[in-house]
């Protein structure tokens, strides 16, 4: 078969080619989950606190839509590249990336997701996925529910929600959307007529928002759960004509959010602390790997979020928070 | 692979059964409206019909580039990409001049007229390659579905371009006439100072996109039907030899034929940043090209080439669009019309091999 | 000369020499990244490229069926999808009925691909009886089977396939750890951090087993021999006696059936199905045919040289990864490549086969 000769030829240069040099640096590889700022903010925070440790940090490439059939083979590839001491990674599936993840902690790794997590997130519990250090990220159900609290109080507690998600498969997703839709019940006169995945496309969410949008007249609230769902939801809310009659919160406090906040074309925005998970990733990782006998470390660590509002988008303080 | 003769010869049909059969998505649109006008109280209302309308700008003006390619007997599959090339383009476009300290409309201007040139290309790439070297259109217009594609991906990181002025999806979305019934009627925009608790009450009728796309659909209309590009487009779908020996530079008509139909795209493109506000790389799920397509079949065209009517494509693109419309409106799962596409192509077919001098 | 010997010499020799350039530009983009990277050209980099490629590796063979008739299938994609997903729900079903896990995977594969030929029998029935183009008839499909995959799974993913499953689609053949004997299928509990050399992971053999058998199938059998006459000339094919109608049904359901094969294989590598999995693949897929030398008209093309045409797109996947380049970029080489390679085959001393000049 003409694939043999091309095989025997790769064999053959494999066996020159495979052992590795350990190094004294430790070497830490951050794998985001898609290109979008909230990543990029982390980084940084993963950066300084890299840079503070003195690490070798890689960054592989940012996946430019989001799902473990994109994230898999580019986290293969770099970790072929050269062997991580410490993966941060954000896992773009609960279920695909277990395998893989797996395999790269056999191979002497040590892994701590962020934002993300892998099957229900409980790593205390011993599973076929309790093998990374720990989770960082967002306590999404908590966040949800807030959230359905805030719009509750903008449209005077009364009305049709409709919620605007992105991937089911995504565990920072299902958190949002079981907290958005316990709160919502918390009000006997809010309905929430639909939960719609646009799978991280921001065209989708915008179609599928429009198309509830006609559906359903009456509807005053949209929660969109991260950056691409909640601005297509507000891009078909002004597509509608309908800025200042539908209520819109979203998940993620971009530059563009915030700006659509100070214009009033969204109402309330949720800042997660990226750079915060970042750092905490690193600094955990790094003590860790430092001192593995005496080092126990959280399996969860949960940094907390913020709201934007139009009264506070201005303050100081709150400045920080924006995702750059 | 040559249809060998059938023996059965079809018995002539009546005028009125051809008539019938030529414009069948036509009465198929209206037994859509009357069945859903039924099922779903929200359909038939000025609001939806046009909201419908208004969302179809850019499938119109694909499938009316389609229709162009489909006549002489090729294909684009690029279009859906190249749109959202041009539209991702445009937008970055508008953000590097206003960082340049342009004006806002300055901005817009300049950068739908750069990316309404650079759309040319795509075209002009597709047309010499099918001409010159002779690749078939299914396969080069393939190729720059890719290379499209990657561009775009490359210029936006799969990351739709934000932090365009707003006056762009207030120009690509606003209405001629705001009128709240029985009190008054405002040109271009709701009246300052309207409350917001009273939105819904507010009419808004006849989308600037409306006469917009009536003015380019009716253009390609007349040049595909009354002069000589029309006519020559026609030729070589109909038969590539007769057009020859009949003294069409066909290559050459060929070429101009891509580059209108990826120039459409671009216009689309354009077009699309003023609606959405953002710069939208198209994903691959989007099928554009496919609804395009579909669209120009429904409306009468033939794969193998001359026949086609701009009207007739852009019937086609209203049966899909309110087809979905209205299974969404009745509740039904908006994805039975990808179901009722292919079915509906199949038709198309068949209707076509059953009557086949029909134009 | 004899129209019935000349269709296996004429790919064997003539598509030799002319899908030489194929090869050698495969080899050479190998050693280009080797020295854009260390690492690549190792063991684990072999596989991964392999194991990542099964899906494109099926569809490829899949067109290449269906382009040596003359035809196309564009549904392939989209059949990839909806086996995907399919799969999924039946395994969950059987194993929610009370059957034991092995069977419900076992009987769960099975039921996929038997399913899995009906859209291939339908685009088959459209153009050998109806008449249909391939194009239309595939084209619709692929919105068919687009509105059949979102139906089932109602817009969210399916998922939940059972740990077996996900093991064997991301597990080996062969494992080998140091002071251990090679060990077939499981991986040896062996401390943490000591290298386990993995060998050839399960769905590479179980895909190259199938191609194989296309392989032979195509060279080898009278079957392969008609497809082959199809391509060539239609009339022709029909003069000889060959059951044109019945040829044609059978490739597009063989079409269908691979594409089905790579959907299952996408369900156990990343235990989750959906609608769009294979979309982005259809390019790739006819690429590779392209590339492999296979004329669009028909007639010519081998598995071989689609394979290699495959490996081309893969090593520049690969390579572009490791080489820290973004790798969204490919689509632009890709299509740019497809059509270079077509404009390279008219140059070529290629089989010059008295093909009808109908396009379609």
């Amino acid at each position: 078969m003409k694939k043999s000769p091309v095989f025997l030829a790769i064999l053959m240069i494999a066996l020159v080619a495979l052992p590795g040099f350990s190094q004294a640096k430790i070497k830490v590889l951050f794998m985001p989950g898609v290109t979008d700022p909230f990543y990029f903010t982390m980084e940084k925070g993963i950066r300084a606190a890299a840079a503070k440790a003195g690490v070798d940090l890689t960054v592989a490439e940012y996946p430019k839509a989001w799902g473990p059939e994109y994230q898999i083979p580019i986290l293969q590839a770099a970790v072929a590249r050269q062997k991580p001491d410490l993966l941060l990674i954000a896992p773009t599936s609960t279920d695909a990336l277990k395998a893989p993840l797996k395999a790269i902690y056999d191979g002497g790794t040590e892994i701590i997701t962020v934002d993300t997590f892998l099957g229900d997130g409980d790593y205390s519990k011993p599973s076929d996925y309790s093998f990374p250090l720990s989770y960082i990220g967002s306590d999404n159900e908590l966040g949800g529910k807030q959230m359905a609290e805030h719009l509750a109080k903008l449209v005077g507690e009364t009305g049709k929600v409709f919620c605007e998600a992105t991937n089911p498969d995504t565990s920072s997703v299902q958190g949002r959307v079981k907290g958005f839709t316990a709160g919502v019940a918390e009000y006997p006169n809010m309905t929430l007529v639909g939960v719609e995945w646009c799978l991280d496309v921001q065209q989708k969410a915008q179609e599928q928002t429009l198309a509830a949008l006609q559906k359903n007249k009456d509807i005053v609230g949209i929660f969109g759960t991260n950056v691409f769902s909640a601005q297509g939801a507000y891009q078909a809310v002004v597509n509608a004509g309908l800025t200042g009659a539908v209520k819109i919160c979203s998940w993620d406090a971009t530059k563009d959010l915030i700006g659509a906040l100070k214009k009033g074309q969204v109402d309330l925005v949720l800042a997660q602390k990226p750079g915060e998970m970042g750092s905490l990733a690193v600094d955990w990782g790094v003590k860790y790997l430092k001192d593995k006998k005496n080092v126990k470390v959280p399996k969860k660590v949960i940094p907390g979020f913020e709201f934007f509002t139009r009264d506070n988008v201005d303050d100081p303080s709150m400045q920080q928070f924006i995702y750059q | 692979m040559a249809d060998t003769a059938s023996s059965t010869a079809a018995p002539v049909p009546s005028p009125l059964v051809r008539a019938a059969a030529r414009n069948w998505s036509a009465l198929f649109l209206i037994l859509l409206f009357v069945a859903f006008g039924f099922a779903a109280p929200n359909f038939l209302s000025i609001q939806n019909i046009q909201s419908v309308v208004h969302l179809q700008t850019v499938p119109f003006l694909l499938a009316a580039s389609e229709t162009f390619v489909i006549i002489t007997g090729g294909i684009d599959l690029s279009i859906g990409f190249v749109m959202g090339l041009c539209s991702v383009s445009a937008a970055e476009i508008v953000q590097l001049l206003a960082a340049k300290g342009l004006s806002g409309g300055t901005a817009v201007a300049l950068a739908s007229i750069a990316v309404l040139l650079l759309s040319l290309l795509p075209g002009l790439v597709n047309g010499v390659v099918i001409t010159r070297f002779k690749v078939p259109p299914f396969i080069a217009t393939l190729g720059m579905w890719g290379m499209a594609n990657g561009l775009a991906l490359k210029l936006c990181d799969g990351f739709p371009v934000a932090g365009l002025p707003d006056f762009l999806p207030r120009l690509g979305n606003g209405y001629l006439f705001y009128a709240l019934p029985g009190n008054f009627v405002s040109l271009f925009d709701k009246p300052a100072g309207f409350p917001d608790a009273r939105i819904r009450e507010l009419w808004r009728l006849i989308p600037f996109s409306l006469p917009f796309i009536v003015a380019v659909l009716g253009f390609l209309a007349f040049r595909l039907s009354r002069t000589p590009f029309g006519r020559h487009t026609y030729a070589i779908g109909g038969s590539m030899d007769a057009a020859v020996r009949s003294g069409i530079d066909v290559d050459r008509h060929l070429v101009k034929v891509y580059v209108l139909s990826s120039f459409l795209a671009g216009v689309g493109g354009v077009f699309n940043v003023f609606q959405t506000g953002i710069g939208n790389y198209t994903t691959f799920n989007a099928s554009y090209e496919f609804f395009a397509i579909a669209a120009v079949v429904i409306g009468g065209a033939s794969l193998s080439g001359g026949k086609g009517r701009i009207f007739g494509s852009a019937v086609g693109v209203l049966v899909l669009a309110f087809l979905e419309n209205g299974l969404d409106i009745s509740g039904v799962q908006p994805f039975y019309r990808y179901i009722a596409v292919g079915v509906l192509l199949v038709v198309a077919v068949v209707i076509d091999k059953l009557f086949p001098d029909l134009l | 000369m004899n129209d019935k010997e000349k269709v296996p010499r004429k790919s064997t020799l003539r598509g030799f020499l002319g899908g030489r350039w194929v090869a050698i530009f495969l080899v050479l983009e190998i050693v280009f990244f080797m020295f854009k990277s260390q690492g690549f050209a190792t063991v684990n980099s072999a596989q991964i490229l392999l194991f990542y490629g099964t899906q494109v590796f099926l569809l490829a063979v899949a067109e290449l069926f269906v382009v040596v008739t003359g035809g196309i299938d564009l549904s392939v994609g989209y059949i990839l999808g909806f086996a995907s997903i399919i799969s999924i729900k039946i395994v969950d079903a059987l194993v929610a009925a009370g059957l034991s896990v092995p069977a419900s995977i076992l009987a769960g594969t099975v039921a996929t691909l038997v399913i899995g030929l009906v859209p291939g029998l339908v685009n088959g029935w459209l153009v050998a009886w109806l008449r249909v183009p391939p194009f239309i008839a595939t084209f619709s499909m692929l919105g068919v089977c687009h509105g059949v995959s979102e139906l089932v799974i109602n817009g969210v993913y399916a998922m939940g396939m059972p740990q077996l499953a996900a093991d064997i689609g991301n597990g080996n053949l062969l494992y080998k750890a140091p002071h251990l004997p090679f060990i077939f299928f499981r991986r040896p509990e062996v401390e943490r951090g000591t290298p386990v050399l993995a060998l050839i992971p399960n769905i590479v053999v179980a895909a190259a087993i199938v191609i194989l058998i296309f392989a032979f199938v195509l060279r080898r059998t009278r079957f392969g021999r008609h497809l082959y006459a199809i391509g060539g000339s239609m009339d022709a094919a029909v003069r000889a006696g060959i059951p044109v109608r019945r040829r044609i049904l059978q490739v597009y359901a063989l079409s269908s059936f691979l594409a089905s094969l790579a959907g299952v294989t996408y369900a156990f590598m990343y235990v989750s199905g959906k609608a769009d999995a294979g979309a982005s693949l259809l390019l790739d897929a006819i690429a590779a045919v392209m590339i492999g030398g296979a004329s669009m008209f028909g007639g010519t093309g081998t598995v071989g040289r689609t394979m290699i045409g495959a490996l081309v797109l893969a090593v520049l996947d690969l390579g572009l990864r490791m080489a820290g380049i973004a790798t969204f970029d490919k689509y632009i080489l890709v299509g740019a490549i497809l059509v270079l390679a077509v404009i390279a085959a008219r140059y070529l001393p290629e089989a010059q086969h008295p093909v009808s000049e109908d396009r379609k």
